[in-house]
């Protein structure tokens, strides 16, 4: 209901507390008022809007279609991710292409997502506690299929908007991103088929599509820039082709990161069953890997003065120094830059990098 | 690059080569390539077979009907995680963690389930007798029974006897489609003996039923009906980041939003003079002595 009140007696009696009263304050504080703010009648009461899905006391239903009723036709949860979030059927091909991504995606040994899931395990946790923080292992360098998508996007627009061939603009691409982690191109498959064999997957099926192509116009133009051998990357083989199955980039970066949870439960089983819980205090840190100060003498709280160092930097020419400094010392920060966007529409750290 | 594992681990799940990727002993690839499915391949990791059509067949189904929901818990942390713009995964992850001992309690169903399906058979009583006594020793500590009940779909849950359906249509029926069929005619029975209203069989009830059916232990149940529901919620989520506003309080919106100031009841103390520090120490010690405070702690 609400019950904002003035309460002159009780500021009274408060008086004046530390800078509260300071003139600089753009208001008055002792005028404030206390309690709740009163609903809100004019504007519509609040309720959870979605385009995905509704439920009532006897359906649930997604998109439009009632979700029992999706099951009971023959269709499976692979359709239910075509249903909430291309609000489509898909065809029998997309349905068979998406569940070889998935297949692809489950597994990856002892990779980041099954090592959280292990040392949440550790802590003695639900196993959904284990298997959450195993997704959030998906960033933009390991399982980077936003950043690999946005990217792919961007420079395809680039080359309708300016008339570009492909080509040139795969090439630009990657003189551009060569060092990033979400290129799509690197040597980790060099030995291993399993890219390859998702793209000529997709093509027999006749689901490749333009993401495709332009992802081995990027494989084409790395291999020709580079000097060591590189290919196509399960990241680019992957992120493409769900592309081209229809999902946006951060879609896709949902849909695996949760497909690889589901391994990362059996991670956290084994864990448990094969190894013991760890207590707080128990894990030590060997002193071989260390390479911070020698140990010294905590000085005396009395001598804290002759001793603290301020932190504050008066000039520019000052706070330079003073951050060329910082960046020496290994666990600060000061050497990490980051540009961190709202990735409410296409996601992403637009760059990070070691000074 | 450095491909060293980061950790080091005895595991019988997979191996992870520069050739290829192996899962139980097969080669991902190669189980991808021959037209397996991706429940054929959730068999493959956590019960090391390959399943009959019919099992993979129910686990589509019920990861299927389970995956979206709508408002529940789950999608109501990843979208209130999605107000203040992280990276998505940040919500899904929330998401899948809000399964616990109420919401989606698959695991704690499956071991109720074991646990006295195991009682049946060192006490040389039959499947029916321990689902009473299941039912008898829940109500009578007052202690819900697992998979019995949903608060939104108060008179049946939509996917729960589909399911049931499904399984018997399939010709899955086993120990623990029994066990579980008596305990929700015990637990029907009882209820009603009470003239209490009518509680209907959920999700958990039929759909962990099914999986523990299919070979599935609790956990590794608990694990696809919880990270399912993870696709659902990240789509919840992404809708908002997309087309929702952040922080969710924009007076600007035609709605109140979500977390709007008048959104916000507040029941707790009274508003308070904050006590000066030299008044800090005697404050501190009436009020301890006092005890009143004892009501608000949490």
């Amino acid at each position: 209901m609400g019950d904002l009140t003035h309460k002159p007696e009780l500021n009274q009696q408060k008086g004046k507390i530390g800078n509260l009263d300071s003139s600089k304050n753009p208001f008055d504080y002792g005028q404030r008022e206390y309690g709740t703010v009163p609903l809100d009648t004019k504007r519509l009461p609040f309720q959870w809007v979605s385009e995905i899905a509704y439920k009532n006391v006897h359906r649930i239903v997604s998109r439009g279609y009632d979700t029992t009723e999706v099951m009971e036709q023959g269709y499976g949860v692979v359709d239910m991710l075509f249903i909430d979030y291309q609000a489509r059927i898909p065809l029998i091909e997309e349905e068979q292409m998406l569940n070889y991504v998935m297949i692809l995606a489950l597994e990856d040994g002892l990779s980041m997502p099954a090592v959280m899931s292990r040392m949440v395990a550790k802590s003695k946790t639900f196993l959904t506690q284990a298997a959450g923080a195993s997704i959030l292992a998906f960033g933009h360098a390991f399982g980077a299929y936003s950043a690999f998508g946005n990217r792919l996007e961007t420079y395809m627009k680039k080359a309708e908007d300016e008339g570009l061939p492909l080509e040139d603009t795969a090439e630009l691409l990657v003189k551009e991103n060569w060092d990033d982690e979400a290129l799509g191109v690197s040597s980790l498959m060099l030995m291993d088929p399993a890219a390859k064999r998702m793209i000529a997957r997709a093509q027999k099926l006749g689901v490749a599509g333009k993401y495709i192509d332009f992802a081995q116009k990027i494989v084409a133009a790395a291999q020709n820039l580079s000097e060591e051998p590189v290919d196509l990357d399960m990241l680019g083989a992957t992120g493409a082709t769900m592309l081209d199955l229809g999902f946006s980039p951060e879609a896709t970066w949902a849909i695996l990161a949760v497909t690889r949870a589901f391994a990362a439960g059996a991670h956290y089983i084994e864990e448990i069953e094969r190894d013991e819980y760890c207590r707080t205090g128990q894990t030590l840190t060997p002193k071989d890997f260390y390479d911070g100060p020698d140990d010294r003498p905590v000085p005396p709280l009395r001598d804290r003065n002759n001793v603290a160092q301020s932190g504050i930097c008066q000039t520019l020419d000052e706070w330079a120094a003073a951050r060329e400094e910082r960046k020496k010392i290994i666990g600060s920060g000061h050497s990490i830059v980051e540009e961190i966007e709202d990735p409410s529409k296409k996601s992403g750290i637009k760059k990070v990098g070691k000074l | 690059m450095d491909r060293e594992p980061l950790i080091r681990r005895k595991t019988a799940i997979s191996y992870k080569t520069e050739e290829k990727t192996v899962m139980r002993g097969y080669d991902l690839s190669e189980l991808a390539e021959e037209g397996y499915s991706f429940c054929d391949a959730l068999f493959v990791m956590y019960q090391n077979r390959i399943p009959t059509e019919k099992e993979e067949k129910m686990l589509k189904y019920e990861m299927g009907v389970f995956m979206e929901h709508s408002m529940s818990p789950s999608a109501v942390a990843a979208i209130g995680v999605s107000a203040g713009r992280p990276n998505l995964p940040c919500a899904v992850a929330a998401a899948v963690t809000t399964f616990g001992g109420v919401h989606g309690p698959g695991a704690a169903h499956g071991y109720m389930l074991d646990k006295y399906l195991e009682r049946a058979k060192t006490e040389g009583r039959t499947v029916d007798e321990m689902a009473k006594t299941l039912v008898d020793e829940y109500m009578d500590a007052g202690r819900p029974v697992m998979g019995m009940g949903q608060p939104q779909h108060t008179d049946s849950d939509p996917r729960a006897e589909p399911i049931h359906l499904k399984q018997e249509e399939l010709g899955l029926e086993g120990v623990y489609l029994e066990f579980q069929r008596a305990l929700e005619k015990h637990f029907h029975a009882r209820r009603k003996k009470e003239g209490r209203s009518h509680v209907g069989v959920n999700v958990v009830g039929s759909g962990n039923t099914a999986l523990m059916e299919i070979g599935f232990s609790p956990n590794a149940a608990w694990c696809l009906g919880s990270v399912c529901r993870g696709f659902s919620c990240a789509a919840h989520a992404l809708f908002n980041m997309k087309k929702g506003r952040a922080w969710g309080a924009s007076r600007n919106e035609p709605m109140v939003q979500m977390i709007d100031l008048s959104m916000i009841k507040y029941v707790g103390p009274d508003d308070r003079i904050v006590p000066t520090q030299e008044e800090r120490q005697a404050h501190a010690r009436k009020e301890k002595e006092k005890g009143e405070y004892k009501k608000w702690v949490i």
